[in-house]
């Protein structure tokens, strides 16, 4: 009876599993927003004309919305959706930048160039 | 699903319109022999409101957050795994008593 007991406990105090599936369905839910979103602000700075480092700041300010936006879509508790903050507020901020270039300079071509 | 791709549509549409208003606009410029310094009002409302329709389809279109707790009410223990056809539950542990609780 006695070693039984110790061993619940010891099951019980494991390493918090979670379900690794959701958790990557998660994380592939945030990476496809912050890519078409990214997209969507390189239009807008072409068509806006932004030029140098004014671009680069409405992109990290669009990210931010993003950031905002993806944790109210989590209801403010990432402890159900994700194992970490931090995924969900920085994950796929440099991944877009390249994104957010190309149709930047795409948009601004086809604007104001050609 | 459906409706987020709508909005997110339409998002583009009027981004696409308010790019080619811009585009006149400089058309008219050039005529005019002035500098393009940014775009007119009604075309900068139009890419403000473009942009919320985006964002609010960036966020609900590619689906919803899954919980990822093993005790919710939507992760349920039991499913059947590919492989149970090899499965034998016939062996010597099924003399150990049961310790962990599942929810069936």
């Amino acid at each position: 009876m006695g070693s039984s007991e110790k061993r619940s406990k010891d099951i019980m105090s494991d390493i918090p599993t979670f379900s690794a599936e959701n958790l990557q369905n998660n994380l592939k839910v945030i990476q496809n927003s912050r890519t078409f979103l990214s997209i969507i602000a390189g239009v807008l700075a072409g068509i806006i004309g932004f030029n140098g480092l004014t671009g680069f700041v409405f992109y990290f300010v669009v990210m931010l919305i993003t950031s905002v936006g993806l944790m109210a879509k989590a209801g403010f508790s990432a402890d159900l959706y994700f194992d970490s903050w931090n995924r969900v507020l920085f994950d796929g901020f440099l991944g877009g930048l390249m994104s957010f270039v190309l149709f930047w300079t795409f948009a601004y071509d086809l604007v104001h160039i050609f | 699903m459906n409706l987020g791709f709508l909005v997110g549509f339409f998002g583009v549409l009027i981004l696409s319109h308010a790019a080619y208003s811009t585009i006149q606009y400089r058309g008219l410029l050039k005529i005019m022999e002035e500098e393009f310094s940014r775009p007119p009002i009604n075309v900068i409302l139009e890419l403000i409101i473009g942009l919320a329709l985006c964002m609010w389809a960036a966020l609900t279109f590619p689906g919803k957050f899954l919980s990822i707790h093993p005790d919710s009410d939507e992760n349920r223990a039991v499913s059947l795994p590919d492989n149970s056809d090899f499965m034998i539950f016939n062996h010597r542990g099924r003399l150990f008593p049961p310790e962990i609780e599942m929810k069936f």
